[in-house]
């Protein structure tokens, strides 16, 4: 975690012959933080994330960017705008120009962007939301899933600092939904903040770092997830629901079970849990092995070789570009969400899995396995499908 | 959706990456012959050339292409018959004094007439047809800028085109709306749920233009729109197409020369 890049003091605003949307308002979010704000339909979550970027001006209170108080006249917008990315809830709202390519390339274009860079800017936006080849696709002929990932991909274009999107997996089916968070995962790895709004719980438990409930314009909690939704007081108060996950660990407690550690987060965790109440491991004796295949190496023959050899045995693909791998080699996936979890529950029955994903997220498996590794006391091999011989175990992949 | 349907056609025809100016060129290079023919073969000529070209290269589906067609044909066919009614001439065939100075008549130079006008109807139409379904409205904007029509011209049309089917989107939502609730079912009623949906179109493009600007500022909107893509290069095959049938065309409208039907 960096310095804080965004700060509230205080703000307040009402609309123009309205109720006061919000109400006193103070927090600050920190450099490659996920956040999530969470909370009833009309709390005021779309108003707030429009002050993030000058759309909307607070009556009170001093908004800050980057330790440097938000100016309103048009060259600081501009600068800000470039820097906080907004992504609407609505795509065809979002989208305005005829085609995938001159929509996304509107934003570098109006920045002043040489022709050149325009096109390198789109094709990197493009290829980063898995697109490429849409460019003369018009908008309306894409799903909704494909639009939201235009409409992300326009903001992209102008490589923000910052991305805030309202509601991201509003009208997107489940899978749809998985895929735009996992999307935000890995834009959030390359070094970006990201700051969503959502209802959606389930969604926002085991992503976010920080889940901020709103409530009437005002801030009712504000925590790391097992916090913020672990309150069911506050919860239903936002008219919410638990996380399903922190809710049967809730249950369990009242029935007397001791369970130490964290609260559950993912059913991996949840899994743990498990194992401690029942005193016992339900996992093999020796753990699978996780096979890590970088996608931007060119290593064709070896991945075809190992789906080969292990025909029976579990693939997932992390990211936009390894999940278009699977699809050019015609590997069928598993998983596409969730991936090193199911790969680590998958290890933990004594079966062996491959990962498909790109060089920037190879770390991040080794950290998750590692991390893991520390918790429960299994250390399950991780090795890279380039020299199969040597098997990484977790205490070298943990090094970053 | 008619204008739904025919860009959905355009947008994945099998010619769409021929280069735009080349297709334009086909399709105004025929309206031109057509009307430069004096005999009713060389229209008919250039349609059943056009239509081969639509059907197998652009492969578009028969039924729909015949669809398209036959709307306006009613419309020709119409015309024509007025034409050859009215149209006096030196041969009759059969007349009828309708009043002392009206008499509807039908002569040989009226039918000639008639069958030129039908086949140069027909000529043009498949020449229209097969801009419409060969270039989608997004290589056309390409050659708009490249012409030098005026920028904001473009930009206007642009987002007209983007908000269009956004538009017909909410239109089609709120009429299946209304008539899930009978909306349409008397006459009376009719009117009145027509009068609320055009009422309802109004405040959602209203909303929609807010919107519009809304997303355009976020985006450091700062008067330009986006660069179009470039077109595409003209390649051997399909410019020696676009020749031949120039060549062949132009030659069988100077070798009818004047020929008629009788």
């Amino acid at each position: 975690m960096g310095g804080i890049i965004l700060e509230a003091r205080d703000i307040r605003y009402r609309y123009p012959r309205g109720l006061e949307a919000i109400s006193g308002i103070s927090f600050h979010i920190r450099r490659k933080e996920k956040i999530a704000l969470v909370g009833p339909n009309g709390a005021g979550k779309s108003t707030l994330l429009m002050m993030f970027n000058g759309m909307i001006r607070p009556d009170s209170g001093l908004m800050l960017f980057d330790n440097q108080p938000i100016g309103y006249d048009s060259v600081s917008l501009r600068t800000l705008r470039k820097r906080v990315g907004f992504v609407l809830q609505n795509p065809d709202r979002q989208i305005i120009a005829p085609t995938v390519y001159q929509d996304v390339a509107f934003g570098p274009t109006n920045l002043g962007y040489s022709e050149k860079e325009v096109k390198a800017s789109v094709t990197t936006a493009l290829s980063h939301v898995g697109l490429e080849g849409f460019e003369r696709r018009p908008p309306h002929h894409l799903s909704g899933g494909e639009k939201k990932r235009v409409a992300i991909a326009g903001v992209l274009a102008m490589d923000p600092d910052v991305l805030i999107l309202d509601e991201p997996t509003s009208g997107l089916d489940p899978s749809g939904s998985e895929d735009i968070m996992e999307l935000l995962d890995e834009l959030n790895h390359e070094g970006k903040t990201i700051i969503i709004s959502t209802h959606d719980v389930e969604l926002a438990y085991p992503w976010a770092d920080r889940a901020i409930l709103i409530l009437g314009g005002k801030i009712l909690q504000e925590d790391i997830p097992e916090v913020a939704f672990g309150n069911p007081d506050y919860v239903r108060r936002a008219h919410l629901s638990l996380p399903t996950l922190l809710e049967l660990h809730m249950e369990l407690k009242n029935r007397g079970f001791l369970l130490q550690g964290k609260k559950p987060r993912t059913v991996l965790d949840m899994m743990q849990c498990f194992e401690t109440i029942l005193k016992k491991t339900c996992r093999h004796a020796r753990p699978g092995a996780i096979t890590i295949c970088n996608v931007d190496r060119d290593n064709r023959e070896l991945l075809l070789l190992w789906c080969s050899t292990h025909p029976s045995h579990s693939v997932g693909a992390m990211g936009t570009r390894a999940k278009q791998r699977a699809e050019n080699e015609q590997i069928s996936l598993d998983f596409t969400y969730g991936v090193i979890d199911k790969c680590i529950l998958k290890a933990l029955l004594g079966e062996d899995s491959l990962i498909l994903t790109t060089e920037s997220m190879v770390s991040r498996v080794y950290q998750r396995v590692g991390a893991y590794g520390r918790e429960s006391g299994i250390s399950i091999p991780v090795k890279p499908l380039d020299d199969g011989t040597q098997p990484v175990t977790e205490n070298v992949g943990s090094v970053k | 959706m008619f204008e739904e349907l025919l860009e959905d056609i355009a947008q994945k025809n099998g010619i769409r990456e021929v280069n735009t100016y080349l297709k334009l060129a086909v399709g105004l290079g025929a309206i031109l012959l057509c009307l430069l023919s004096t005999s009713y073969i060389p229209p008919l000529f250039i349609a059943l050339l056009l239509t081969a070209a639509i059907l197998i290269l652009a492969r578009v589906d028969a039924k729909t292409y015949a669809e398209l067609f036959i709307v306006p044909l009613w419309f020709a066919v119409m015309s024509v018959a007025g034409i050859i009614l009215i149209s006096g001439g030196q041969e009759v065939f059969w007349s009828w004094d309708l009043m002392p100075s009206f008499s509807l008549s039908i002569t040989r130079e009226s039918i000639n007439q008639g069958v030129f006008v039908f086949c140069r109807v027909i000529g043009g139409m498949s020449a229209m047809i097969f801009i419409a379904l060969t270039t989608p409205m997004t290589d056309i904007f390409v050659v708009f800028r490249q012409s030098r029509i005026p920028e904001v011209v473009i930009d206007l049309m642009m987002i007209i085109y983007r908000t269009i089917f956004i538009l017909m989107d909410q239109v089609i939502q709120i009429y299946n709306a209304q008539l899930m609730r009978l909306g349409y079912s008397t006459w009376r009623e009719s009117i009145h749920s027509f009068a609320s949906l055009c009422g309802a179109a109004f405040i959602a493009s209203w909303d929609a233009g807010e919107d519009l600007i809304r997303a355009m500022d976020a985006r450091c909107y700062d008067g330009k729109f986006a660069l179009l893509g470039e077109n595409r290069p003209v390649e051997r095959i399909p410019c020696i197409t676009v020749v031949l049938f120039f060549l062949l065309s132009t030659l069988v409208v100077i070798v009818s020369g004047t020929i008629t039907l009788i």
